[in-house]
């Protein structure tokens, strides 16, 4: 797969701290890369540094293998970027809104009307192109957002947390914008703390903390490699004739406790060991009214790698 | 050059289109010289009256003062929003600045221009007669020294607030020493020498002596003064100006 930008030790200081430390990674043609950390993990700094708009005291930044300095032209030219303030004109129409910032691009004339009045139809905002953008709902400015960055028709679209604060609604409708555009063939660069929408739309993932990348791959590689536990959660009749002792002798099993008028059993993912759980509580007389497995989530594989969640 | 048109064709229009802009550079300055050249009008002769005095110093002043109106449209929270996508596109760093200092520079001249007219035909103050150019070339080159040195402050300070803070004690002590308000010639001949330092005591001094003595003696060098020192603000601006800041 062609490569589109290369990051090779990339570090960045503010005044004397590290905020980026020698972090390296590549970004492939028509994937949708996640950038997933906490506030402060420094996934905005990484962007910011990609749009050029930052410098770094350190490291190198290829765009399809050709060493690019900070602010180089050519490669902005391919770049579309969704910050994650919203950055428009307020008091000023959607219409032309899209149409300033797609002339800073280059267009004019009659390509500048069709590409805006296309990036309008992305938006979903045919209907509102002459309204000023002061009179928009928030999920609507964010939509604005994210067309006046695809106009122009980028290879790369960086969208730094383009969801924040906004309607269900507009959420997913950005999301399916989003993978639509890689259906096109766009490549995405996409950081958020939204661990739903790294699990709807990602094709790889970059996790981010302190300034350094902690993992990274598919989500599904990531669950597999960074979380061995798998979690029955068992709903029976009467709790009271469960000796959760038995359960310890089953190979695999790492915990077992009753939570919430539940059983919960933690076990290993490899060891195939549920017919036996079943087992022990058929003999035990106990009615089994309902049966759960929560196996991994992003949010537990977050947990595992940096000892706290998402959110904190 | 089509992109760099486009900029400064946005920064214009975020200009003409706010209305506290608009009257700040068009009735405010009237009313200015309305107001003081009426309250001193006892105090001056009838051949040089009140109204030539104040319609000629108020303007420096409200030029000076447009140096707000550059630094509003270079960082100003609502505008400055939209202003960073300019970052992030592919044209040069300067044109980030240089198309604010023009829009403002192009706006303000347009707006004081208008007011000179206003005031020439409805309280014929006296801007030269037969000279009236050069003194209007004096005030335009001073327009862009000032909308240059807006932003040159807030490259510097990094925040459209400090920068318009600094500005106004600036441009208020300046107008105090350069006699704008009132002449300083009662207060003895030291103060008379201080007032000198101030480059706004040069410029009136210059076109009243234009205006009023035919006299060019001072004429060229504010002329290079204010082009040197334009040039060495614009200078500034592309030293202090980091993307880094604005975002």
């Amino acid at each position: 797969m062609e490569k589109m930008i290369s990051v090779k030790n990339l570090e960045k200081n503010y005044k004397s701290k590290k905020v980026i430390k020698g972090i390296s990674f590549n970004v492939q043609k028509g994937e949708i890369l996640c950038f997933l950390g906490p506030n402060g993990a420094g996934k905005s700094t990484t962007i910011n540094i990609l749009t050029g708009a930052l410098g770094y005291e350190s490291g190198e930044i290829f765009y399809k293998e050709i060493k690019i300095e900070k602010g180089d032209r050519k490669f902005k030219q391919q770049l579309g970027i969704v910050p994650q303030e919203i950055s428009l004109y307020e008091d000023i129409t959607a219409e032309q809104n899209l149409r300033f910032f797609a002339s800073l691009y280059g267009l004019k004339g009659k390509e500048l009307n069709e590409r805006t009045d296309e990036a309008l139809e992305i938006a979903g905002l045919t209907e509102k192109a002459k309204d000023r953008v002061n009179t928009f709902s928030g999920g609507m400015k964010r939509r604005l957002n994210i067309a006046c960055a695809v106009a122009h028709h980028p290879e790369i679209l960086i969208m730094d947390e383009p969801t924040v604060g906004i309607d269900p609604q507009s959420r997913n409708y950005i999301l399916s914008s989003v993978k639509k555009m890689r259906e096109k063939g766009t490549t995405i660069i996409y950081t958020t703390h939204y661990m739903e929408e790294v699990e709807e739309i990602s094709t790889r993932i970059i996790i981010m903390d302190k300034g350094e990348i902690i993992a990274s791959g598919t989500k599904e590689k990531l669950k597999e490699e960074i979380v061995n536990d798998k979690r029955f959660v068992i709903e029976v009749d009467d709790l009271d004739k469960v000796n959760l002792e038995e359960f310890y002798n089953v190979e695999g099993v790492k915990n077992a406790k009753i939570e919430g008028g539940k059983l919960n059993i933690t076990t290993l993912t490899g060891v195939e060991n549920l017919d036996k759980l079943i087992a022990i509580l058929v003999n035990s007389s106990v009615k089994i009214n309902n049966l759960n497995c929560e196996t991994a989530s992003l949010e537990t594989v977050f947990l595992n790698l940096t000892g706290k969640k998402l959110r904190d | 050059m089509y992109r760099f048109s486009q900029i400064f064709k946005r920064d214009f229009l975020n200009l003409i289109f706010n209305p506290m802009w608009v009257f700040n550079g068009t009735l405010f300055p009237f009313l200015l010289v309305l107001v003081l050249g009426f309250l001193s009008s006892g105090s001056y002769e009838i051949s040089v009256t009140a109204y030539d005095y104040y319609g000629v110093s108020m303007m420096i002043y409200v030029i000076f003062n447009s140096a707000t109106i550059s630094s509003n449209s270079f960082m100003e929270e609502k505008i400055k929003q939209g202003n960073m996508r300019i970052i992030y596109s592919p044209v040069p760093k300067s044109f980030m600045y240089t198309s604010k200092i023009l829009a403002s520079f192009v706006f303000s001249s347009i707006c004081h221009l208008l007011v000179i007219i206003v005031l020439h035909l409805s309280l014929n103050v006296n801007f030269g007669g037969t000279n009236v150019l050069f003194v209007i070339l004096v005030l335009l080159l001073f327009e862009f020294l000032a909308s240059i040195l807006g932003v040159m402050f807030c490259c510097i300070f990094k925040s459209e607030n400090t920068a318009n803070q600094i500005l106004s004690i600036v441009i208020n002590i300046s107008a105090v020493l350069g006699g704008l308000f009132f002449q300083l010639g009662g207060f003895g001949k030291n103060v008379e020498n201080i007032s000198y330092i101030s480059p706004v005591k040069w410029i009136v001094t210059d076109i009243f002596k234009v205006i009023y003595d035919k006299d060019f003696s001072y004429y060229l060098p504010t002329v290079i003064i204010i082009i040197v020192l334009s040039i060495a603000a614009l200078f500034l601006c592309g030293k202090f100006y980091r993307t880094e800041d604005y975002i």
